[in-house]
């Protein structure tokens, strides 16, 4: 019986040991494209890009890299 | 960082500069998501004689707000011009939050000429910035239109961003 215990919790902790490690970041961006439409010459226009972290770790956004 | 189930907002700033026709820009966002990298996307049609476009001409097409004296500056308007021959509605699909707030007419008349006007919001009085908002028609390319907002302000004196509230109490 102690045998039995002493198994179970051992698999227990794989188990949690194993759920911890795939614990995993994810960054979801609900709009990818925003189109401006004409917009004049020597401007500067800007948009707002919502970026929501849906994973199941902290998300660190590290760099934003102009394309 | 951002924690499980946070939000923040992204501002990807695209200075038209001589460009010409149709310009895409697609940032990339780096995490420790990991690989594959995500993108955001913008595209525009940058012109170079905003006075005739279509279906609709806006003027002024490029807002300057900027206030160099004590008096303050916080509305301004602007015309929608529908050079076409249908009624066309108009949306606004993209604004900034918290700078200004704008009073877009429903639609406009074939031919027709309509008022928008920009007010500034009261804690954006003191405030320097370039921004823009962006419209939309519903005629068939449902064709958009980004509009520059520019606010600089800079009083004789104060070399920083100083401005005077409505109440008239220096911020």
């Amino acid at each position: 019986m102690k045998r039995l215990i002493g198994l179970l919790a051992a698999i227990i902790l794989v188990v949690s040991g194993v759920s911890s490690t795939n614990a995993a970041p994810r960054l979801e961006i609900p709009e990818t494209v925003f189109d401006f439409g004409y917009v004049p010459q020597n401007s500067k226009i800007s948009h707002d890009f919502w970026l929501m972290s849906t994973g199941d770790d902290t998300l660190k956004i590290l760099k934003v890299v102009p394309g | 960082m951002l924690a499980v189930g946070d939000s923040t907002k992204l501002e990807i700033i695209f200075s038209t500069k001589r460009y010409k026709n149709r310009v895409t820009k697609r940032p990339r966002i780096q995490t420790n998501e990991g690989p594959p990298n995500k993108y955001v996307q913008i595209v525009s049609h940058v012109v170079e004689r905003p006075d005739s476009t279509y279906p609709v001409i806006i003027r002024p097409y490029k807002l300057d707000l900027s206030q160099f004296t004590q008096k303050v500056r916080d509305k301004i308007t602007f015309e929608i011009k529908n050079v076409s021959d249908m009624k066309l509605d108009l949306s606004l699909v993209s604004v900034p939050e918290g700078l200004f707030e704008l009073d877009l007419p429903k639609s406009v008349k074939p031919g027709g000429e309509v008022k928008g006007t920009l007010k500034l919001k009261k804690k954006a009085i003191s405030e320097s910035f370039e921004k823009s908002f962006t419209i939309q028609l519903n005629d068939e390319k449902k064709s958009r239109f980004t509009i520059p907002v520019k606010r600089t302000v800079r009083m004789a004196g104060t070399p920083g961003k100083t401005a005077v509230s409505n109440t008239g109490s220096r911020k």
